[in-house]
């Protein structure tokens, strides 16, 4: 079925954010998506935006770079994109998406490939420019972003099969979601915490009996 | 340091130990002597670390808007209660003055009187009665003074509503009081509590409970308007709930007035420095010019791009010192220095005429040094004077080493002398290597001398985007042009081989065409 070789699944992305309509299309129906590669694609997101926000130029930059924690930036990045997907999946179950849990998951990969491409020669950028000149760097730094949402979107619609409204309900419904998707996860941890110290007072107890 | 000390102060003390004329109460005695000399070093050593036994944390803000530690800038020295000046304990003090023949004038607010100190800090005279038309009247409640260049002393006093303005030698000159104007009200209460004086004899007073501004006299002591007015600003939320109140809610909620003014000094160019209560730790201290408005220079160079002149940036919310700095009393220092006191955490904050933030020191307490209720800040030669209401003492604070050389170092920059403050600032940053003022001075007088290199990596350090983009722009420039020519010379070369190239194809083409 799926007969790409690994160079084509790379150079794939390229034809998706250029031409996103087909080639979202094409990722959900005749299966030319990766996820492997959209977790590469993820993994260089969080690698890009943590090296931007550490070393852009104090110029351009406005983040104490001594509270820049790479590593917990590319797991939050991870965490991030998982948990969007995730409600992304639960709404779109229930309102007649087509796409996938992991089509969800390549279009959200896909599309940062324009952030991971502009971030890093940004950040370069950034060391060459003076202060009346930050809008060279905001620019760039805009456009990807902008682009990038607007790949998500337009990858969003097109694996669902949505009309652009129906998208717009989804995205909006898809926060409140992951708002609710978050309270549980909150709550389940602070009841095992509570079984847990309550197994633990009974061992103290137990232990200090005896 | 002190290790070595210690160790040569044991060998050289060994022979003597082991001698044979020794006696056992010598040897005590030897034994104290080491002690002695050791404690000696120890406490020596510390007196030279100054602040470490300083009874409160000397600190700054940087950048990022974080704490960071400094040497002390300040420490204490004496303190004078009334008993000490041999003039009977002080009651609740409310202000304090240095004129400008360095003689310290203190209201003693609870005694009705007022005391003159001697420029070395010994009791002159108490004025507590002046002749009104031939008649004896004495203060009430004097709690703000002010001595003019003349040696002219005006009393704000407080509970007889008025202003009283006496000679050198305590005869009666004027008395401001019931002022009248179109725009105060008939049943208007003047209770003045602090006073200025500037060059022109123009009177300026915070009166209690008038919320309109300083009060402005002329030299007649005629009432002539407010100064200074502060605007009250609701914000959109606010207006948002309003809007959806009943009446009888908006008038039970709480009402918008303007703040109070605290404290005020005056310039020896006639601009008025004043402090009032911000509840938002946004603005407690203006500069005021002539016609009264705010001209007061904010430092915006830091990451939040938004200037505060109102004490400590973060404090912390409940009962004990919580809250925003409530700013107390401002002192002109002369070359753009201003010092205020804050009544919260009794902490002094001086800033330079840009509005960084030199010095953070002082903190509440009973030591000695420390406040329980702030009043009144002055400052005389190199010390700076705290007036405590609630300790009823004068207490006074000498600059460290560092202090002086940030006080010398600002001053130079005030007047515009960049380059020999640099010496200055070098000096500095041996004590206090995260100077961020310190990194811009040098990295602004190696911009001015045309090394921008230097300057860049200076006014980096110093965090100072707009100076570090002119110095960066003028290396790059640099960089350019020395190197333009070799760059223009391998574009035109390249331009001529594409030229040539073009030219003998198309000849050779033509020699093609030729040979069919």
């Amino acid at each position: 079925m799926n007969t790409m070789s690994r160079k084509e699944k790379l150079l794939y992305i390229f034809y998706v954010i250029t031409h996103p309509f087909d080639g979202f299309y094409e990722i959900r129906h005749r299966n030319r998506g990766s996820l492997p590669v959209a977790m590469l694609m993820i993994l260089l997101f969080g690698l890009s935006f943590s090296m931007n926000r550490r070393y852009a130029s104090f110029v351009v930059n406005s983040i104490n770079p001594m509270y820049v924690d790479s590593r917990q930036e590319v797991i939050g990045i991870f965490v991030a994109v998982l948990l969007f997907s995730a409600a992304n999946w639960s709404i779109t179950c229930l309102m007649g998406g087509e796409g996938r849990f992991r089509d969800i998951l390549t279009v959200m990969g896909y599309s940062l490939l324009p952030m991971v491409l502009t971030f890093l020669p940004a950040t370069l950028l950034s060391q060459f420019i003076a202060s009346d000149e930050e809008g060279i760097y905001f620019l760039i730094v805009g456009i990807s972003i902008v682009y990038s949402a607007l790949l998500m979107l337009v990858g969003i619609m097109v694996v669902h099969n949505y009309s652009f409204g129906k998208t717009l309900i989804t995205i909006v419904l898809t926060f409140a979601a992951l708002i609710i998707i978050i309270f549980i996860i909150m709550l389940l941890s602070s009841l095992v915490q509570q079984v847990y110290y309550f197994l633990d007072s009974v061992y103290t107890e137990l232990v200090l009996r005896a | 340091m002190k290790r070595k000390i210690i160790s040569q102060a044991a060998k050289k003390a060994k022979p003597a130990l082991t001698g044979p004329a020794m006696t056992g109460l010598t040897a005590v005695k030897l034994a104290a002597a080491i002690l002695a000399a050791v404690m000696y070093t120890v406490f020596a050593g510390a007196a030279a670390f100054a602040g470490e036994n300083v009874p409160y944390q000397t600190y700054n803000y940087d950048y990022w808007r974080d704490v960071y530690y400094t040497p002390a800038a300040y420490i204490p020295d004496v303190s004078y209660t009334g008993r000490d000046l041999g003039a009977g304990n002080l009651l609740n003090p409310q202000d304090v003055f240095v004129a400008e023949d360095n003689r310290v004038y203190i209201a003693d607010t609870g005694n009705n009187r007022i005391l003159r100190l001697k420029p070395d800090m010994t009791l002159d005279i108490i004025i507590d009665s002046f002749l009104n038309n031939d008649t004896a009247d004495t203060f009430k409640m004097p709690s703000g003074i002010y001595v003019t260049g003349k040696n002219e002393i005006y009393i704000a006093d407080t509970d007889n509503r008025r202003i009283v303005a006496l000679s050198e030698d305590g005869a009666l000159i004027k008395i401001i009081s019931n002022p009248k104007s179109e725009v105060l009200e008939d049943d208007f209460d003047f209770r003045p509590a602090k006073v200025a004086v500037d060059y022109a004899d123009r009177v300026y007073a915070i009166v209690k409970d008038k919320i309109q501004g300083i009060m402005c006299f002329d030299e007649a002591g005629n009432f002539t308007g407010f100064s200074g007015t502060i605007n009250v600003s609701i914000n959109t939320y606010e207006k948002f709930w309003r809007r959806f109140s009943t009446k009888a809610q908006r008038e039970s909620s709480a009402q918008f007035i303007p703040t109070e003014f605290t404290g005020l000094d005056i310039a020896p160019d006639g601009f008025i420095y004043a402090t009032n209560v911000d509840t938002d730790a946004n603005q407690s201290i203006r500069r005021l010019n002539p016609k009264g408005e705010d001209v007061i220079k904010k430092d915006n160079s830091n990451v939040s791009q938004k200037g505060q002149l109102s004490g400590d940036f973060y404090y912390r919310q409940g009962t004990e010192y919580a809250g925003p700095s409530r700013i107390q009393d401002i002192v002109y220092r002369g070359d753009g220095i201003y010092s205020v006191i804050d009544t919260v955490r009794g902490r002094i904050f001086t800033y330079d005429h840009e509005g960084n933030l030199l010095y953070i020191f002082g903190g509440m307490g009973t030591q000695k040094g420390t406040f329980k209720l702030p009043a009144a800040i002055e400052a005389k030669d190199d010390k700076i004077l705290v007036l405590d209401s609630l300790r009823a003492e004068l207490m006074t604070f000498v600059a460290t080493r560092y202090g002086d050389l940030i006080n010398r170092a600002v001053a130079l920059r005030y007047d515009g002398d960049e380059a020999s403050a640099v010496a200055l600032w070098e000096q500095v940053l041996e004590l206090d290597a995260n100077f961020e003022l310190a990194y811009v001075g040098i990295g602004k007088s190696y911009l001015a001398a045309g090394e921008n290199k230097k300057a860049m990596k200076y006014l980096k350090l110093g965090m100072d985007r707009e100076y570090y983009s002119i110095a960066f722009k003028r290396y790059r420039d640099d960089i350019l042009k020395k190197n333009l020519g070799y760059v223009l010379t391998a574009v035109s070369l390249a331009v001529i081989a594409v030229i040539v190239r073009k030219i003998v194809k198309r000849l050779k083409r033509r020699g093609d065409e030729y040979d069919e």
